[in-house]
């Protein structure tokens, strides 16, 4: 199933407002803090214009900065990750597959949707706490948040797409 | 223009992700304190190290001038060294008191410094050359000295060096006389050994002894009076016999020469040609 625009939004918003009400206040063992609303981006389908994804991904980390008190890492992040998104996508999916198929469970197979899902919540996390932290003082907690905060955001997003599929 | 126009249609994604990551790291470092003030120390940082490696650039292209000037300066502290030198000697060391004289008389005159780079005693007709030329005010005429006595006259000059006729040349005549006296007679070299020269025309009834100094009598335009010279080492008489032949024992041991001074006189060129005139009447 396609997304329409007003269902991109209102997923956009979803994601957002469970960031601010959920997600910002888990900090799991003092590490893992989720950030799940990267998974707006991966609900692209192949054939996107590559200027739409930008300024979703744009406008999602944007949003998502005004409410977290942090403007311009989520958006700076989630740029670089709209950028890639569609580079990866080409790469994941089979030659031989329609012009707009979208990446899902059913369409990839699970394994291949967590390779994709992997490697684009892991660029997404890696570029957000680089630019959160800014340095490498304090380098083990940082590679601990970073690792821990990836799995916890994989995670949730092959959640959120199991929880798609169910209800589909 | 029109490509420009279809390099930015075809590649207009990669220009919106570069516009949108440049607003968000505005905002990163706009609203941020820390991020903002990591930036800033970065960047001085990384401004600084640029500018020392600038700084470095332009030291290295500037060592040339940098060497040059170092030269003039060595060189005028090598003068001075030597000057110090000479006077310290003068202040610790019981030196001659014909030395002393000398130094006293050639105080109150403009000296040039030079350096001997060639130079020989065995000829019959020596030369030496000086490091110093017309670049540095020496003219052919002008009379050359050293601590221990007069060395001889500039013969020729080029921009940076000059060719000096010393007492050891055949063609040397050099107006002298007996320091308390004031007989004079001319100074010549008879080949053979560098440290004695010969005094001729010296009246007989001139009254003197060996030991006695011989200086510069001043009668011409290169030597002022009184700059030691040597010392009488024998009397003989002249060959036609209407005179005295002195040996001198010379002062100037040439064939350890190295430092020299050359005299500038301030009304030596006058003198001179004064004297042309006059050669020039007498021949009429």
């Amino acid at each position: 199933m396609l997304f329409t625009p007003l269902q991109r939004l209102l997923w956009m918003v979803v994601l957002v407002a469970a960031q601010m009400l959920v997600f910002n206040h888990i900090h799991l063992l003092g590490y893992a803090t989720p950030l799940p609303f990267v998974y707006l981006l991966l609900l692209f389908p192949l054939g996107t214009e590559r200027w739409r994804i930008l300024l979703w991904g744009f406008a999602c980390g944007l949003l998502t900065d005004i409410i977290s008190l942090t403007p311009g890492i989520g958006a700076a992040a989630m740029t670089l990750t709209a950028f890639i998104q569609p580079l990866w996508l080409e790469l994941v999916i089979p030659k031989d597959a329609v012009d707009n198929l979208q990446a899902r469970y059913n369409t990839l197979g699970f394994w291949p949707y967590v390779h994709y899902a992997t490697i684009l919540t892991g660029v997404f996390i890696v570029a957000y706490f680089l630019i959160l932290s800014f340095s490498f003082h304090h380098f083990g907690d940082f590679v601990l948040s970073l690792v821990s905060s990836w799995l916890l955001t994989l995670l949730l997003c092959l959640t959120f797409e199991g929880f798609r599929k169910k209800h589909e | 223009m029109r490509a420009l126009l279809d390099f930015l249609v075809k590649y207009h994604h990669w220009l919106l992700f570069i516009v949108l990551e440049g607003l968000s790291f505005t905002l990163l470092f706009q609203f941020n304190h820390y991020h903002n003030s990591v930036w800033a120390t970065t960047a001085n940082s990384v401004v600084g190290r640029v500018n020392v490696w600038e700084q470095g650039v332009i030291r290295y292209m500037k060592l040339g001038e940098v060497n040059e000037a170092l030269t003039r300066r060595n060189l005028i502290l090598e003068q001075n060294n030597e000057e110090l030198s000479r006077k310290l000697a003068e202040l610790t060391h019981d030196s001659t008191w014909a030395e002393r004289q000398q130094t006293l008389r050639l105080s109150n005159l403009k000296k040039i410094p030079a350096k001997v780079i060639t130079n020989s005693v065995l000829r019959r007709n020596n030369y030496m050359t000086i490091d110093r030329g017309e670049v540095d005010g020496i003219e052919p005429e002008m009379g050359v000295v050293c601590g221990t006595g007069i060395v001889g006259i500039v013969f020729m000059t080029s921009r940076h060096y000059a060719i000096v006729q010393p007492l050891l040349n055949g063609h040397s005549n050099i107006s002298c006389r007996i320091r308390g006296s004031g007989y004079f007679g001319y100074l010549r070299w008879e080949g053979g050994n560098p440290l004695y020269a010969v005094l001729d025309d010296i009246p007989r009834h001139a009254r003197f002894k060996v030991g006695d100094v011989v200086e510069t009598s001043g009668f011409s335009s290169v030597f002022p009076a009184g700059i030691f010279v040597g010392k009488v080492d024998a009397i003989e008489d002249s060959n036609d016999g209407l005179s005295y032949q002195l040996r001198v024992h010379l002062g100037t041991d040439f064939s350890q020469l190295q430092n020299v001074q050359v005299i500038t006189q301030s009304f030596q060129g006058e003198l001179r040609e004064l004297e042309q005139k006059a050669d020039s009447v007498a021949k009429l």
